[in-house]
């Protein structure tokens, strides 16, 4: 997957390398940006009332 | 073995691992992202809605005198207090066993979205100082774990809350109590297993137990016992 990423990459390998960390905190961004935020309710680390399931949440 | 299945093999191999490694690295981060991240974004959040606050108290304090009656009238009735907005700050709390800096906002309602930028207010729970149980929720992990300390609460410890005009300082009465987190009698205007045997002006202050955890909940009981306008300064509790 990686192997074949980086042979995609254009350029000699300074630029793969550079495009490689911006892809990488590309990546980065997104997962805190979106993906953590949406996965984190699904943990038990919000649940501190406790009317849970009622009108409150 | 020929090469064939040579190639077949090591690509089995090297995809798999390379799987495992992604795993590994996106499970790091959201570790990352819960212990730090949510730590940072909350304070930054909490600062804000503190900002804000303050902000709205000091303009307030300067519009105040349109409020007052016009001379030679008979003073009317107060106003009603205004309403607790769903999402909005409107007090904000201090407990000195949590440490001499540790302030936050306390926000009406107990959404999701509303924990994550202070203490929520139990909507259906008595107003601040009010007659009944004014009930707040908070993070014990994560969100910058405003109520890390919880267990460390002990009868009489104060706790502070100012919503712009007085201070009210509540005692606690008991240590932590654990429950289950159906156990909503807890919050009710005299709270059941409290100890509190009549009405009164109470505090219940909720988090989860265990630490990182979301079978038991943590309950602290306290009751009002003294109020003081802003205009004579901090309330002794957190002076001295």
């Amino acid at each position: 997957m990686y192997g074949w990423i980086w042979r995609h990459l254009p350029g000699n390998t300074w630029v793969k390398a550079l495009i490689s960390v911006v892809l990488v905190l590309a990546v980065v961004f997104v997962l805190f940006q979106y993906v953590f935020p949406w996965a984190e309710p699904l943990l038990p680390f919000n649940d501190v009332t406790v009317d849970e399931g009622m009108a409150a949440l | 073995m020929t090469l064939r299945s040579r190639t077949a093999a090591r690509w089995i191999v090297r995809t798999l691992s390379e799987i495992c490694l992604t795993a590994g690295a996106l499970i790091v981060l959201f570790v990352v992202y819960l212990l730090f991240w949510t730590g940072v974004r909350a304070d930054s959040a909490m600062d804000g809605e503190i900002g804000k606050l303050h902000d709205r108290w000091s303009s307030g304090a300067a519009a105040a005198p349109d409020r007052t009656p016009p001379p030679g009238k008979s003073p009317t009735p107060a106003p009603p207090p205004r309403r607790y907005r769903s999402g909005d700050s409107f007090a904000v709390m201090y407990v000195p066993r949590f440490g001499a800096d540790w302030a936050k906002p306390v926000l009406e309602g107990t959404a999701t979205g509303t924990l994550q930028r202070g203490l929520g207010h139990y909507a259906r729970t008595a107003r601040l100082g009010g007659l009944g149980n004014f009930a707040v929720a908070g993070h014990r992990r994560t969100y910058g774990d405003p109520f890390k300390d919880f267990p460390e609460l002990r009868p009489g410890d104060a706790v502070v809350l100012t919503d712009g005009t007085t201070w009210f300082t509540y005692r606690i009465d008991n240590r932590p109590y654990t429950t289950l987190p159906g156990d909503i009698g807890v919050i009710d205007p005299v709270p059941r297993k409290s100890g509190f045997n009549g009405p009164g002006r109470y505090l219940t202050l909720t988090t989860c137990e265990p630490e990182w955890g979301h079978s038991h909940r943590l309950i602290a009981w306290a009751h009002l016992d003294a109020t003081q306008p802003v205009a004579q300064g901090r309330p002794s509790a957190l002076t001295g």
